[in-house]
């Protein structure tokens, strides 16, 4: 059977004055899928998860969720999202209870409920002992932690990540992602990420849209994009520069090494090549 | 029912009472120097009409004290939406554009009705006679929903905080002393007066004066106050619907 299409996105476009940040993104994902949107900072995901939540309208396009026009039953389908912004807004002077009923009560989550499904999710979360604890003690990755449940405590169909793991200790980053993870299996959540960086897009995500200049450039599988370049890479110190040559298998790729006079090695491709191959520039720079 | 009312007023409600000491104290500092240095100072052998200048300026400074807390809210609506983002839970939330504003300037109203309160305490201790009717509390409650609503739109107009200042400079400060708080309009030049009369506190502090002091009423007045209080509210619910991150 086929899953229903969740997300169906039609030549979203955002300009400011001549600026062009978002230039006709198009693209649908189906209920369940987790999604990476990846690409350098400015490459315009913000913005497109901000036209996409809510929080700007597009110049011109379409969003439909479930085949609904978001822009036309927004209150509605926006009790079907959920949206962990890239800042932790929380409320720093509420509790970290507090703050999750205040949630609940914009949701119109019955407060019969409510106050159990709060328990769940901090359980689920591992924050029982923050639960009466000023946000503003809080470390990082426990803001983080929070905001990811709020957004939780709806039961979203599709939950909007934007760069989930910014500014945080490598330690408390791999956390986070088995975090995600857990979430996106247990609650069947279609997840719709944002990132820079490669490792997280490779890690967590079934499919990753590349986007640069706002504008898609490559859509597909971890493995399918990297099978582009192919899946080796020899990296070649030269003076100047480190050049990379690629191959499909192992072999062929230690094979060259063995010819080679300069200092090199051997490694796996990663996406961040394949943004390298199509834009001729690193994410990260 | 009002799921997105209760929410605003939850939040609001309960941030102001963590900080509500520190917040009442400030708060009782600015009337207490204006009766000092206008009451004490120089009223005390002063006259305006058949009233003494101390029960004049009472209500003037409940009428400031109000504004200032209501149209307060603006800075607080600032620092959740640029420093904190706060706000932009209010933007993704399934909830309608006018529970979100109203819940703003009822809470804005609150702290209005906190600020008059301060300065009722103030006449009580310095023994200012001042009488306490129905009219008093319709003219104070469109007064604070006035500016409440008036602060929310601003709100989303401002971009960072020197415009919020610069709002405070060029707006507030001088309508609080030019709308009949501190003196009698009566006593200015015309082009004045009439540049007055466009502006909304002139309206509110002459009723808030008029029913608290027993000096002639203008009914008519109110009809202004409920025109203002429409024209805010709706530019609020408008700026809010337009409002991006």
């Amino acid at each position: 059977m086929q899953a229903n299409i969740a997300v169906d996105v039609k030549d979203i476009v955002k300009t400011y004055g001549t600026k062009v940040a978002v230039d006709g993104l198009t693209f649908s994902f189906y209920e369940g899928q987790f999604v990476g949107l990846l690409g350098p900072n400015g490459a315009g995901k913000t913005t497109t998860i901000n036209m996409l939540t809510g929080l700007m309208k597009p110049t011109s396009g379409s969003v439909l969720y479930f085949s609904r026009d978001f822009l036309k039953n927004s209150i509605e389908a926006k009790s079907y999202i959920g949206v962990v912004p890239q800042a932790n807004n929380l409320d720093r002077d509420l509790t970290a209870y507090e703050n999750l009923y205040q949630h609940g009560l914009l949701y119109k989550i019955p407060k019969k409920t409510v106050k159990t499904k709060i328990s769940k999710l901090l359980d689920f979360a591992g924050l029982v002992e923050y639960r009466d604890k000023l946000v503003k003690t809080f470390s990082g990755g426990t803001k983080r932690r929070l905001v990811i449940i709020r957004a939780l405590l709806h039961e979203p169909k599709i939950l909007f990540l934007d760069e989930p793991t910014v500014g945080l200790d490598p330690q408390i980053r791999r956390d986070i992602w088995d975090f995600i993870i857990k979430i996106n299996q247990s609650h069947k959540t279609t997840i719709l990420m944002t990132t820079h960086y490669i490792e997280e897009a490779e890690r967590l995500c079934e499919r990753v849209m590349i986007i640069n200049n706002g504008k898609l450039i490559a859509d597909g599988s971890p493995d399918d994009l990297k099978s582009t370049v192919g899946a080796y890479v020899l990296e070649i110190y030269t003076m100047e520069r480190i050049e990379e040559l690629f191959f499909d298998d192992r072999q062929s790729a230690v094979d060259t090494l063995k010819r080679c006079t300069k200092p090199c090695k051997v490694r796996e491709a990663t996406l961040e090549d394949v943004f390298l191959k199509i834009t001729g520039r690193r994410i990260d720079a | 029912m009002l799921n997105g009312l209760q929410a605003v007023l939850y939040r609001d409600i309960n941030i102001f009472m963590r900080k509500a000491k520190k917040q009442i104290i400030a708060s009782s500092i600015s009337p207490l120097l204006y009766l000092i240095a206008f009451g004490w100072g120089f009223g005390s052998h002063v006259q305006v009409g058949d009233i003494a200048y101390t029960s004049f300026l009472i209500p003037g400074l409940i009428t400031m004290a109000s504004l200032n807390q209501s149209f307060g809210i603006n800075g607080e609506i600032n620092i959740s939406r640029f420093y904190f983002h706060t706000f932009d839970e209010y933007l993704i939330a399934p909830v309608s554009t006018y529970e979100i504003v109203l819940g703003e300037v009822i809470y804005g109203m609150m702290r209005g009705f906190l600020g008059a309160f301060i300065v009722f305490m103030y006449a009580l201790i310095f023994n200012v006679k001042i009488n306490f009717s129905l009219l008093f509390i319709i003219a104070i409650v469109l007064h604070t929903f006035m500016f409440s609503s008036l602060g929310v739109a601003l709100a989303m107009f401002v971009r960072d905080h020197a415009s919020q200042q610069s709002l405070n400079t060029f707006v507030i400060t001088p309508m609080i002393f030019l709308c009949g708080t501190f003196f009698p309009i009566e006593k200015l030049p015309v082009i004045f007066k009439a540049i007055i009369h466009l502006l909304p506190l002139t309206y509110s502090t002459s009723l808030i004066r008029s029913t608290l002091t027993g000096t002639h009423l203008y009914y008519w007045h109110f009809l202004m106050l409920i025109v203002f209080c429409a024209v805010f509210f709706t530019l609020a619910i408008y700026s809010l619907k337009k409002v991006e991150v």
